[in-house]
């Protein structure tokens, strides 16, 4: 579908003239065999295994200190757990500005309330962590849908102004309801005695991953994700076509919600004590920057993106590069400051100069893994911008 | 009187020496968005910038105040300018929602400068320009803040007055047929960047103008203490996203409506303010989205 700059649709109109003296068409030819026909030979599919196993041990075992030389200490695996939370919150708010198209700068409401259900059922209420976790899943799934019934009649930049008030609203007045939120004072959260390890956490927390991009992938390939699609690069043809667009539109709410919820609800029992200012504005501009940077409708690149700016935020990412002295003294700039100044910048560069995102970077190595020639334009950006039609 | 009337009394009157400052903020997003069709996130930015340049001028480098004054309204214009030839040129074709992306990290892109260069500065006060302040019934308004609502009025002559100019309707032209308007000789080019510079200086207005009102940091005019990016986009809303008047009416509506956040009736409720806002901009939205105060002409 090629980008739809205004709702008109326009026939073609070809003169009968043209059509008699069209000129031969050019000799048909087969079409480029080489995708379907490749097939590694001995030692490509000897290396592709062995980084695939390289790949899946340095995500699953080494953060978890199995099998593993390195040995880190209990701070760094809490990092590379938010990292890995970050990874299902970047995927949620890539379902509504990648699949609706719907920009939303309040996604720190949508986490927080997750978070704070998730830290009331479990310290007031005594209940079990992973009840609370659906609980909470479910609360963010049906803020989204109030959201987005609201979005029905409020699109594109207006809604992105609602989202952005929300944000304020939900932080200052719902978090500030101190029966619930315990306000200032912050709730803490103690995690089921099995996951109270921070490696079975992180675990954990990467199996939750696991999850959601497997829903998103079922979701994209559904009728609804279709649908969706269609959507989101034209309303109008799309509901010519018989396409719901209320329902779908709510489809993409719902799921964005619940993946929010869930995430801050791992969140909440990451974090020690959560207090409402842990999800100020400034939380939900950085997961609209790590989903756009990272790569808008591309998995492995929204991952890659927000694990990034997770590591960077927490100095972790810094400190591995040793560029923590660069940082410092060289130019002068705080390792806590890092973020704010390289985020930005990151994002002005990638909408300016690659809208692909760090999706579009890592697309030939992700084709040469599933078993592809090496090819180093693999990853067109095919539609990979913010889309404009619900603005 | 009853106690609620005279609380209503005191609401209007903060709520407009609040909202002159909105107003500024919502007349430079009204006008970048009828040239350029752009959600400015970085509108309260430049101001916060220019309040960051004009500290430095006084108080750290010890200028002058008017000197100062004029320095960090340059300092605005300039990031105005940076921003139209860096970030919203380069991006004149892509859609709306990355021209908005684009705009909130420009806006982000100061705010890390901000934090990163005044980080050791832990407190940091803009002196006023006077300190005097009126005692009355319905709260102590400061000339500072008088000061303010008399910019305001005359911002809002003043550019009355530029848009019926040349010059004026050359812009008005600009930004209904661009096409048309580079072919009578207009540089569409050059036009933007004016606009650009325009809505920078208002931005730096207000900034420089609200910073005194309380200690600043990074982030201030955009969501720190003195946060009117939300409140001048929903004046700017109720203009109709098109109006001049309209910004300037909306801006101080929405000053007042904020304000009915403190009256005693509310004062169980947390974050009261947050949710006078977020509810009005709710109900402006999905009853009224064209806009309260749009003069007819403007609508079509």
């Amino acid at each position: 579908m090629t980008s739809a700059d205004d709702d008109t649709l326009v026939l073609p109109v070809v003169p009968p003239a043209a059509l008699e003296e069209a000129p031969a068409e050019p000799e048909w030819r087969p079409a480029a065999h080489d995708e379907d026909d490749f097939h590694p030979g001995p030692v490509g599919r000897v290396a592709r295994r062995v980084c695939w196993v390289l790949l899946a041990w340095s995500v699953v075992l080494v953060p978890a200190n199995l099998l593993s030389p390195l040995s880190l200490d209990q701070t760094t695996v809490t990092h590379l757990t938010e990292a890995v939370i970050f990874a299902i919150i970047g995927l949620s708010l890539n379902v509504l500005i990648g699949y609706a198209g719907q920009i939303s700068l309040g996604h720190q409401a949508f986490v927080g309330i997750g978070a704070f259900t998730t830290a009331y059922l479990v310290t007031e209420q005594q209940l079990d962590f992973f009840f609370a976790l659906l609980v909470a899943a479910v609360f963010g799934g049906l803020q989204a849908a109030i959201l987005g019934a609201v979005s029905l009649r409020v699109t594109g930049l207006y809604f992105a102004l609602v989202t952005l008030a929300y944000g304020a609203f939900a932080e200052q007045t719902v978090f500030g309801i101190e029966s619930l939120t315990r306000g200032e004072a912050g709730m803490t959260l103690t995690r089921p005695s099995f996951f109270a390890s921070e490696e079975r956490y992180y675990l954990l927390c990467l199996g939750f991953l696991v999850l959601v991009v497997w829903l998103d992938w079922r979701l994209t390939r559904s009728t609804a994700g279709r649908a969706l699609a269609a959507l989101r690069e034209n309303p109008r043809v799309a509901s010519s076509y018989g396409i719901n667009v209320k329902a779908y539109m709510m489809v993409a709410f719902v799921v964005a919600g619940v993946f929010a919820g869930l995430g801050g609800g791992l969140f909440a029992a990451r974090q020690s004590v959560i207090v409402p200012t842990s999800f100020g504005f400034t939380l939900g501009l950085t997961f609209v920057l790590m989903t756009v940077v990272g790569g808008l409708r591309n998995r492995t690149g929204v991952i890659i993106g927000a694990a990034f700016f997770a590591l960077l935020g927490s100095g972790e990412l810094v400190h591995w590069l040793h560029l923590d002295g660069f940082f410092a003294e060289t130019i002068g700039l705080p390792v806590q400051f890092v973020p704010l100044v390289v985020g930005p910048i990151l994002l002005l560069l990638t909408i300016t100069l690659h809208p692909g995102g760090i999706g579009q970077q890592v697309a030939p190595i992700q084709g040469w893994l599933a078993g592809r020639r090496l090819d180093r334009h693999a990853g067109k950006v095919r539609e990979v911008e913010v889309s404009d039609v619900r603005a | 009187m009853s106690t609620l009337g005279q609380e209503l009394i005191t609401a209007a009157v903060i709520g407009v020496l609040q909202g002159s400052i909105y107003a500024m903020v919502a007349l430079g997003i009204v006008l970048v968005y009828r040239a350029t069709g752009v959600f400015n996130f970085a509108q309260a930015e430049f101001g916060t910038t220019a309040l960051f340049g004009a500290y430095t001028a006084h108080v750290v480098w010890g200028w002058g105040y008017a000197v100062s004054f004029g320095f960090g309204l340059v300092v605005g214009v300039v990031m105005g300018l940076l921003t139209e030839a860096l970030v919203i040129h380069p991006l004149r074709k892509a859609s709306r929602v990355t021209l908005l992306v684009g705009t909130a990290g420009v806006a982000l892109t100061a705010i890390g400068l901000q934090f990163w260069k005044y980080n050791e500065t832990l407190i940091m006060v803009m002196p006023r320009i006077s300190d005097g302040f009126h005692q009355t019934k319905y709260g102590s308004p400061t000339d500072q803040q008088l000061i303010t609502v008399a910019v305001l009025v005359a911002v809002t002559i003043a550019l009355a007055l530029f848009f019926r100019s040349p010059w004026g309707l050359a812009i008005q032209a600009a930004q209904q047929e661009p096409v048309a308007a580079e072919l009578v000789g207009i540089n569409v080019r050059s036009v933007s960047l004016l606009i650009w510079g325009i809505a920078a200086l208002l931005g730096g207005l207000a900034g420089i103008l609200a910073g005194p009102n309380t200690t600043f940091s990074a982030a201030f005019l955009s969501f720190g203490a003195g946060g009117a990016l939300l409140p001048g986009f929903m004046a700017a809303v109720l203009a109709g996203m098109r109006s001049m008047s309209g910004a300037v009416a909306g801006g101080l509506v929405v000053g007042f409506v904020e304000q009915l956040g403190n009256l005693t009736l509310l004062v169980d409720v947390n974050g009261a303010r947050a949710m006078m806002l977020f509810v009005f901009l709710l109900l402006v939205l999905l009853f009224k989205p064209s806009g309260l105060f749009v003069p007819r002409a403007v609508t079509a």
